[in-house]
């Protein structure tokens, strides 16, 4: 491993980035070799776990319904321009293609792909970027969690010291920063807890209440999650660690079965967070197909009432979603793990040309 | 009324929140990978100078502050007000106590200063970078001692008193930074 280059002070990233001419890569060569080595890493690590690489379609004729998840939209246009043309999607994630493979028999696969999400711009997003994904056929997500540990401990303990994983469900998590029960919580007592954080008037009392949920665990949660305190109050002393979060509430299941878990329906979905942000997220994968399909209605009808477009669902994949296996699958974006790996302030230190040169 | 939406926001947008104007500090897009997206700001309340945080939902509209930063003169002050002058329109404005806070103690006649204006008027003064302002009292200086050990306090012509060199002595020039009020140098002709 070459010596990896620690940006600690988010000033002099400022600074680099704005002294830089456009037409240069944000990233320095450094960072543009990191990212070659560590996508050499990864394919190595599943060719020996024989889990096969597979490439599926980055347009598509439909695209996901989740109402915050939109999709960047194209036109295909025949050459003849005799017939009309036809519009398509970039995909937000190969999930959906992903799956027709594993329901046909493919066994466990991965990829390493380029997604596109509309209006994700910021310090730890850009709206295209690198996503890696894969299924382990036959697994439940509390396996693939340690899989997942596993790959980011080889490929972070070069770069990074860690503490050691941790594993806490959702409920755990919102007891011990905020003391409430988030599957619970009645709605009176859930706006306290919001406007004690300092969050009142940020939603509508009458919106869903996992929009309050997201809004503090994005605030009060996640930034402490995958950070172990170092002793004192000596900030140098803290330590990043990978922090896996499961059980999510049943209504945040997207694409993941639910499941009882102490008397609660959850969800049987997880996402994992090193030094407070957000790295992946994993389900045990859902294989009822007139649930998929009801949740997809669901969705559809929620971006209805927002103001937003619908989108035509994948009858292709609901066709496959009732032939799955048992299966589990995460979706990791590359680009924020090059973050930790290097320190890195801004996504912008990770990527060649990223959106605002492209 | 003007409003900026959320993926407007940058640093250095003004905009009115709880009724006082603010300044955009830092934005941070804050969108998990599944869930609603917010934009979490750090703000500058460009009255009081406070910074603190605020969350908004992304898609939302904030109403924008009318406010410019424009340079003009420093005339004098009236015992109350401050005066500057527009250099091309000699266009006059009076600014209060509030809006000049410590930087009048840079405040030289003449010198040409920032003056944030809200609304058209005068929220704030920043005085130049740097400024010459001559020593009214300090102790009697130390000939030849050029070493820059040590210090004492001077008064400068504005009433701000700075710590300079031993060898200063009254009725010299001074250059000053305003921005930690430390004395740089003696003024060079």
């Amino acid at each position: 491993m070459f010596p990896v280059p620690r940006i600690n002070d988010s000033r002099d990233v400022a600074c680099n980035v704005a002294t830089l001419k456009s037409w240069q890569p944000s990233a320095s060569f450094e960072l543009i070799k990191l990212r070659a080595d560590t996508l050499k890493q990864i394919r190595s690590f599943f060719d020996k776990n024989q889990v096969l690489e597979v490439d599926t379609p980055t347009l598509s004729s439909a695209s996901v319904p989740d109402p915050f998840i939109e999709s960047f939209q194209t036109r295909y246009i025949p050459l003849t321009q005799t017939m009309q043309t036809e519009q398509y999607y970039l995909h937000t994630s190969p999930e959906f293609a992903m799956k027709r493979l594993l329901a046909s028999g493919s066994g466990s696969i991965y990829q390493i792909s380029k997604v596109f999400r509309q209006g994700e711009s910021g310090r730890r997003h850009n709206p295209e970027f690198t996503l890696l994904e894969w299924y382990r056929d036959g697994w439940d997500h509390h396996q693939l969690m340690l899989e997942v540990s596993q790959l980011f401990t080889l490929l972070l303990s070069p770069c990074v010291e860690l503490a050691a994983p941790q594993f806490i469900t959702y409920e755990q998590a919102f007891q011990a920063v905020l003391g409430i029960n988030p599957h619970t919580v009645d709605k009176t007592d859930l706006l306290a807890c919001v406007a004690k954080a300092g969050l009142a008037n940020v939603l509508d009392d009458n919106e869903h209440r996992d929009r309050f949920l997201e809004l503090l665990f994005s605030h009060t949660i996640e930034p402490s999650l995958g950070k172990k305190r170092g002793k004192k109050r000596d900030k140098t002393n803290n330590m990043p660690g990978i922090c896996f979060l499961y059980h999510y509430p049943a209504s945040q299941a997207s694409l993941a079965k639910t499941g009882m878990h102490n008397g609660q329906l959850i969800a049987q979905r997880f996402e994992v967070f090193i030094d407070g942000m957000e790295l992946g997220n994993g389900f045990y994968e859902l294989n009822d197909a007139g649930e998929q399909r009801a949740r997809f209605e669901a969705d559809n009808h929620s971006r209805k009432l927002m103001g937003n477009n619908e989108v035509p669902l994948d009858e292709n994949f609901l066709q496959a979603v009732g032939h799955l296996p048992e299966c589990a699958g995460v979706a990791i974006g590359i680009e924020r793990l090059l973050m930790v790996m290097s320190q890195s302030q801004h996504i912008n230190d990770v990527i060649a040309f990223p959106f605002e040169r492209a | 009324m003007a409003t900026y939406s959320t993926n407007e926001f940058r640093s250095g947008l003004k905009l009115m929140i709880d009724g006082d104007p603010c300044s955009i500090v830092d934005n941070e897009v804050v969108k998990p990978g599944k869930g609603q997206a917010f934009n979490r700001i750090k703000i500058r309340n460009l009255k009081t100078g406070r910074v603190v945080e605020r969350t908004y939902k992304s898609g939302e509209s904030v109403e924008a502050a009318d406010v410019m930063d424009t340079d003009l003169q420093y005339l004098y002050n009236d015992g109350e007000q401050w005066h500057f002058m527009h250099p091309e329109t000699f266009e006059q404005m009076a600014a209060d106590k509030t809006a000049v806070g410590d930087a009048k103690l840079w405040l030289k006649e003449q010198d040409m200063c920032t003056v944030t204006l809200w609304n058209g008027n005068p929220l704030a003064v920043t005085p130049p970078n740097f400024v010459v302002l001559s020593v009214t009292d300090t102790d009697p200086g130390l000939k030849g001692d050029t070493s820059g050990g040590g210090g004492k306090p001077a008064t400068l012509e504005t009433g701000a008193v700075v710590q300079v060199p031993l060898f200063i002595a009254i009725g010299e020039d001074l250059k000053i930074d305003t921005r930690n009020g430390k004395y740089v140098s003696r003024a060079k002709d």
